[in-house]
């Protein structure tokens, strides 16, 4: 199961994905990236049923690129975020679902995360995470974070999460990525 | 409740009615059918079928730590019997003897029995040997019965916790044994659905040098954690401290009430929002 | 091929029972009822044990009835081993969970309640579920309307998440003196006939004081 964790500091949004892609009984890449920048200010990190993943979301970006070209004004992360729920939610309905679930992390003025699943839940947390990686790091994160987090603590609290999840989850999920997503854009940090 | 070192010397009360004994365990009755251990999984397992007619009381969040003060004991003392809370304060440390604890996680009956069955034992081994049993010893006695049951239903998670005498001192030791029949020693375990949060807070938290009042504040502290996350965990808290002189009750802790001071205190728990 | 189900669906209503600083109350329902029909408006459910001992096992029937009669062979055995010796709540408790858990892998479908007076005078619930495992508590509903009673007993007997309006402080549990904790459970089971199909016609009371037993019976609704 891949980790996908969403960390809100004061003044960006850290999203924390694991580096590895298995398919079957193989590790195919230790260097995935399950983040990808939607536009300037938001990304998207998603997991779910290989294939209908990246479809989705580059459809997400697609049409999110697209609606800025033609109103020369880009989306806000909220409106990206109840788009791709409300594509979700439609497609639930339909005859073959897409079944993934994204983090939206953005910053417009102030940082922003919302947390949507494949059955179209979108709640806007202070801190979020999806699949398995969620039973061990959300009491962390209870504990630890606070609302005042600045870039350095934030870090610091994310290497707390994936030092648990080295720990305690049963697979090697070879590391994590962590994407910082602030009022400059979207940036690998490490 | 008494503890089992209380009842058994004090009448003949606990020896009413035992059911009669082949080699020391005692003789169940099963139905005379191919497949005992399917029909008890087809009328009793509610996590198969939630609309199964008995229903054992389920769903925990224990744990246990060694540190430099000793073994620090924390529960929570929910009980439910699928999403209907049966108990709200059922007491998930068994005293199996002053120098001895187990927690139980799983089915309830099985823990209670089997852990006082275990305190008897280990009581008759110091009758017969005039010394107390080692931790070791104990929990493979109880890791010897689950394996012999093993697959025909039964449903324990369990932490054996005491202090034994090893080349004359006395060491702190913690045995995880389950249904399976596995047993592991170690320094740091949590048992039952909501052993991941509590792990949550627990390895980021912990420390082998951290003081007794600190280490207590931690098991309360991750068994709180599970009790906000998982369902099946709440209502309040049992803390215990195992010394050489024996283990120390430190009190219950209501969960609910816990919190709000937690997030007072810590300036935590912050996705629960205020205005 | 059919699968072996030894389980039927007749069954006593609800039963409920509270303890107190001096007393210990037992009542049940006297509806007895198969699925959706009603077999008996007056079959008691409350089993006298002897030794002041009173028991209620709501689940199946038969089940119910074998595990008193159970019971009751071994508090005779227990007396002609011991010199008539009473049995004690705490032992009779115990003795219970013996028999329950000894048909662990063959279970019986009841969940027992179980009141008398403890050793130290005081009025003694114990509840059990079909497996065995048991505790003490204040108070206990079992049955078809344990879901209603259940959360009726918390908040007043129990109190559970209530301030006191002059201090601010959590309300208390005080002992309940008899006539409340009596007239709580005509209450409750009034509460329970009006909600539940399978409650209903009279409620069997039992009360257990240092003086001895005493019975009452009061109307419940008929139909």
């Amino acid at each position: 199961m891949d980790i996908l964790l969403g960390i809100r500091t004061q003044n960006e949004v850290l999203l924390i994905t694991s580096r590895s892609l298995a398919r079957g009984i193989s590790v195919l890449k230790s260097d995935d990236v399950k983040v990808l920048e939607c536009n300037k200010h938001t990304a998207l990190a998603f997991s779910g049923e290989p294939g209908d993943t990246t479809n989705f979301v580059e459809f997400i970006r697609a049409n999110v690129r697209l609606y800025g070209f033609q109103n020369k004004q880009e989306l806000t992360t909220h409106a990206v975020a109840s788009y791709a729920r409300k594509e979700l939610a439609t497609s639930l309905r339909s005859r073959k679902p897409y079944q993934v679930n994204i983090l939206v992390a953005g910053h417009n003025g102030t940082p922003e995360l919302h947390w949507i699943d494949y059955l179209g839940t979108n709640v806007t947390l202070p801190y979020a995470a999806h699949g398995y990686a969620s039973y061990y790091v959300l009491s962390t994160l209870d504990r630890w974070w606070t609302e005042t987090l600045t870039l350095e603590e934030g870090l610091e609290l994310a290497r707390k999460c994936i030092d648990e999840l080295e720990k305690r989850m049963p697979i090697d999920f070879k590391g994590c990525n962590i994407h910082v997503v602030d009022q400059n854009g979207v940036r690998l940090h490490e | 409740m008494d503890t089992v070192i209380d009842q058994l010397p004090k009448s003949v009360d606990a020896a009413a009615a035992l059911p009669a004994c082949v080699n020391g365990l005692p003789n169940f009755e099963f139905p005379s059918i191919d497949t005992p251990s399917a029909f008890l999984r087809a009328f009793t397992d509610d996590a198969s079928n939630p609309d199964v007619p008995i229903k054992p009381q389920h769903g925990t969040t224990t744990l246990a730590f060694k540190f430099q003060g000793g073994i620090i004991v924390a529960v929570d003392s929910r009980a439910s019997a699928g999403s209907w809370i049966a108990s709200q304060k059922v007491k998930k440390v068994l005293e199996i003897n002053p120098f001895m604890l187990g927690t139980m996680a799983g089915g309830a009956a099985d823990c209670q029995f089997w852990e006082r069955w275990l305190g008897s034992q280990c009581r008759l081994y110091e009758l017969r040997n005039k010394k107390r049993i080692s931790v070791s010893a104990a929990s493979k006695i109880l890791a010897n019965v689950t394996y012999h049951y093993k697959g025909s239903g039964l449903s324990m998670g369990t932490m054996v916790c005491g202090y034994s005498e090893k080349n004359n001192t006395l060491e702190p030791e913690i045995y995880y044994v389950d249904s399976d029949g596995s047993r592991v020693a170690g320094q740091l375990f949590s048992v039952g659905s909501g052993q991941t949060f509590a792990y949550g807070v627990l390895d980021q938290g912990y420390d082998y040098n951290l003081s007794v009042e600190d280490a207590l504040t931690l098991g309360k502290r991750a068994i709180i954690a599970a009790t906000h996350r998982d369902a099946y965990s709440g209502n309040s808290c049992n803390l215990y401290h195992l010394k050489p002189t024996g283990w120390v009750y430190h009190g219950n802790y209501d969960a609910a009430a816990e919190i709000w001071r937690l997030k007072e205190a810590e300036g935590s728990f912050n996705d629960i929002r205020t205005k | 091929m059919s699968r072996f189900n030894p389980y039927g669906d007749s069954s006593g209503g609800s039963s409920l029972a509270i303890a107190g600083a001096d007393f210990a109350i037992l009542a049940g329902d006297t509806r007895h009822s198969t699925g959706f029909s009603i077999d008996s408006r007056d079959q008691s459910q409350i089993a006298d044990l002897g030794d002041g001992l009173f028991l209620t096992s709501n689940g199946f029937s038969a089940d119910a009835k074998q595990l008193v009669d159970d019971l009751r062979t071994q508090i005779k055995w227990y007396h002609h081993n011991n010199n008539d010796h009473k049995l004690s709540i705490s032992a009779a408790a115990r003795t219970t969970m013996m028999l329950l858990y000894g048909k662990r892998f063959f279970p019986y479908y009841v969940n027992p309640i179980m009141i008398g007076m403890a050793d130290d005078g005081t009025g003694a619930v114990y509840s059990f579920d079909p497996l065995g495992s048991y505790d003490r508590e204040p108070s206990r509903a079992a049955g078809h309307a344990s879901e209603l009673l259940m959360p009726f007993l918390d908040n007043q007997v129990t109190f559970a998440n209530q301030l006191d309006p002059q201090t601010g402080e959590p309300r208390k549990r005080l002992d309940l003196d008899l006539q409340t904790a009596v007239d709580l459970v005509k209450d409750a089971f009034t509460g329970a006939a009006e909600r539940q199909v399978q409650v209903g016609d009279t409620l069997e009371i039992v009360i257990l004081t240092k003086d001895g037993v005493d019975r009452q019976y009061y109307d419940l609704r008929r139909d």
